[in-house]
């Protein structure tokens, strides 16, 4: 019962899908030195040119924004942002259930 | 004057203290004294030597976790067994690629055994079949007995360790030193033209143990002399920058070294919020190494931080090499950094750094590295070998005590590098006013991040791709002034894999390999890459044609996302 109260509270109601990409989005953008489209099929390391160093600063970032602790170990199997919407998606899902 | 110690000594020495290190992993702060990391240690010695593991083995070592992998290495160290660091696999990358360059090395090193992980133990162990010589794969956890008794005594003329330098998979570099080189080096870098190390010193470093400067001059520097280190995992740093100068300051650290890129990624990262509560008055000596180091940084650094207390006269620039155990030079204690700005032209044309003036057209901006420690020397010399006048360009050389003894199992590398008592850095600099100014490179050498990437390894690893000419590939940095060097791939197609497809598999490749982002992917006509008549790839010529503009103009496909 708990979930339907903090559905009554517009400040933790857990953003959509659609929220978590642009947001997403957002963070890549801040995060890549060079300018860049991301789109659902861009991989992060081919077609953004984001390092190792600069995927650990995406991680921190999308941690503060979605309030959300991302393992270490998701890292190795994400190459596109659509893998990283669909992660992020599941974290704050999971933060939200757990909540 | 300290006596030199072998490390098994130093440890005993330590555990006689009331200090350890303190680990930190996801937030969470465990103390470990040095007596209690001592006795771990032989029980870890204990293990090796049930394995079948011999005085004399080279063991090489795979594992990530700060504590275990001191452990281990302690431990090998008192049983006689020489240990070998290796990176652990990095978190962006993926498994099979870091395991194929990770046996391409223990593969020409010859090691006997492999320590590392439970969760890499089974790939190490089928890696067998491609390294005959490993007869012993172990999984750290299970290393575990009770003490070894005192059955070995190390002397100051065994290998205490082999430094596999970073990146180099292609033709594996381990540098091999003695017991009496670490001893040598630790105590220059603490003695009072170092460090000037005291009672109330402790020290913070996030920097990975498989480097020399976070192994030998934040980890083994402090418990050589007995005072505390707090060790922080890289990534948490990388993660969240402000975590290093947080533990600084909580612990009221007073030295920590990193490269430039650490201090330019707090000016970017930290943000004001992460200030409230930070004291980093505390800390006297900020070690910056590694790579070339940027004067700007370093001020805006002392800009953003002097609010919370930091000093520009902390800052410490530093120039060393794993082939130097790990420092060579230090600036003097308690003044800014020293910049020099000579004219670019002069320092790459005529070899001579002309201070600025009215007519230079542009300038660089050096820092200076300070002066070798006592006991030891430095000379730059031209290509003929022959000592240059203060201001010439030249190669820096090093003699002294803390010369690396060899390359593990390289002889023609070890007479190339090591040549009449002189250690060739490879690297290009001038002396001004006695102190030392570093402006460049002879060797092929790709800097970033602080971590030196070998073309070969580049072009090793992406030579099976479908589509790629085999052997027509050539990697190289060019350098940037104030940031990493650009990565640059030049490869002839073989026409069956469309060129946008072989650019992006080539990016993937090398993210793969070792986390390195390509800035730059040029695919030329067949013929372009030119090789010697020993077949080597003329690496400097095709990167002579790429700067003037030439490979991308001759009409070639041109797939590159300009940085």
């Amino acid at each position: 019962m708990r979930w339907c109260y903090s559905c009554m509270i517009p400040s933790m109601l857990q953003p959509v899908p659609a929220q978590i990409e642009e947001g997403i989005i957002e963070v890549l953008k801040n995060v890549s030195r060079r300018t860049i489209e991301p789109t659902l099929d861009s991989d992060l390391v081919v077609d953004l040119g984001f390092d190792s160093l600069q995927v650990l600063e995406v991680i921190a970032e999308l941690e503060d924004r979605f309030d959300i602790s991302i393992p270490l170990n998701y890292v190795p199997t994400t190459r596109t942002v659509a893998q990283v919407v669909a992660q992020v998606a599941a974290l704050v899902d999971g933060r939200a259930n757990a909540g | 004057m300290t006596p030199l110690r072998t490390l098994p000594e130093a440890l005993a020495e330590a555990a006689r203290t009331e200090e350890g290190y303190v680990f930190v992993a996801d937030g969470i702060e465990t103390r470990r004294s040095y007596a209690d990391l001592r006795l771990a240690s032989l029980g870890v010695a204990r293990a090796l030597r049930e394995a079948g593991l011999r005085p004399g083995d080279l063991a090489a070592l795979a594992i990530g976790d700060a504590e275990q992998f001191l452990t281990t290495l302690f431990g090998a160290s008192m049983a006689g067994i020489i240990p070998a660091s290796l990176d652990p696999p990095v978190a962006a990358s993926n498994p099979s690629a870091y395991l194929e360059a990770t046996a391409r090395i223990i593969r020409l090193a010859g090691a006997r055994a492999v320590i590392t992980t439970s969760a890499l133990r089974q790939e190490f162990d089928d890696m067998r079949a491609s390294c005959p010589d490993i007869d012993i794969v172990l999984s750290r956890d299970t290393l575990d007995a009770p003490p070894l008794g005192p059955d070995h005594t190390a002397s100051l003329d065994d290998i205490a360790l082999v430094q596999f330098t970073s990146g180099s998979t292609a033709v594996p570099k381990g540098v091999v030193l003695t017991h009496r080189i670490l001893s040598a080096n630790i105590d220059a870098i603490n003695g009072p033209a170092g460090l000037g190390s005291s009672t109330t010193d402790s020290a913070v470093s996030w920097l990975p143990l498989c480097h020399d400067m976070g192994l030998i001059g934040m980890a083994l520097g402090p418990l050589y002399c007995g005072r505390p280190a707090v060790l922080l995992a890289p990534q948490a740093f990388v993660k969240r920058p402000a975590e290093w100068l947080r533990a600084i300051s909580r612990h009221r650290a007073t030295v920590s070294f990193a490269p430039s890129f650490a201090y330019a990624l707090c000016v970017r990262r930290v943000k004001d919020r992460d200030l409230e509560g930070l004291d980093l008055s505390c800390w006297r000596v900020a070690g910056c190494g590694a790579e070339p180091i940027h004067a700007p940084t370093l001020a805006a650094f002392a800009e953003r931080f002097a609010p919370v207390g930091f000093r520009v006269t902390s800052f410490l620039p530093s120039y060393g090499l794993a082939e130097h155990a790990v420092a060579a030079t230090f600036a003097p204690r308690g003044r800014p950094p020293r910049v020099e700005q000579v004219s670019s032209d002069d320092l790459t044309e005529r070899r001579t750094a002309i201070p600025k003036n009215g007519t230079t057209r542009s300038a660089v901006t050096l820092v200076s590295c300070g002066r070798p420690f006592p006991g030891h020397r430095l000379r730059i010399v031209d290509e003929q070998g022959r000592e240059l006048p203060e201001r010439q360009v030249g190669e820096i050389t090093l003699a002294g005590p803390s010369v690396m003894q060899s390359y593990y199992r390289q002889d023609a590398l070890t007479a190339a590098t090591l040549r009449n008592g002189w250690l060739y850095t490879g690297d290009l600099g001038y002396v001004s006013g006695g102190e030392l100014f570093v402006c460049g490179r002879v060797k092929d050498i790709i800097i970033v991040n602080g971590r030196k990437y070998h073309p070969q390894d580049l072009e090793w690893g992406v030579e099976d791709l479908a589509g790629v000419r085999r052997g027509r590939i050539v990697a190289f940095g060019a350098p940037r002034h104030g940031g990493p060097d650009r990565v640059i791939i030049v490869a002839e197609p073989s026409g069956r894999v469309p060129p946008d497809i072989l650019s992006d598999a080539i990016r993937r490749r090398i993210g793969d390999l070792c986390g390195l982002s390509v800035d730059d992917v040029v695919l030329v006509r067949n013929g372009t890459v030119a090789r010697t008549t020993s077949g080597k790839v003329q690496r400097a010529a095709i990167k002579a044609r790429y700067e003037r503009g030439e490979l991308a103009g001759a009409g070639v496909e041109h797939a590159g996302v300009r940085a």
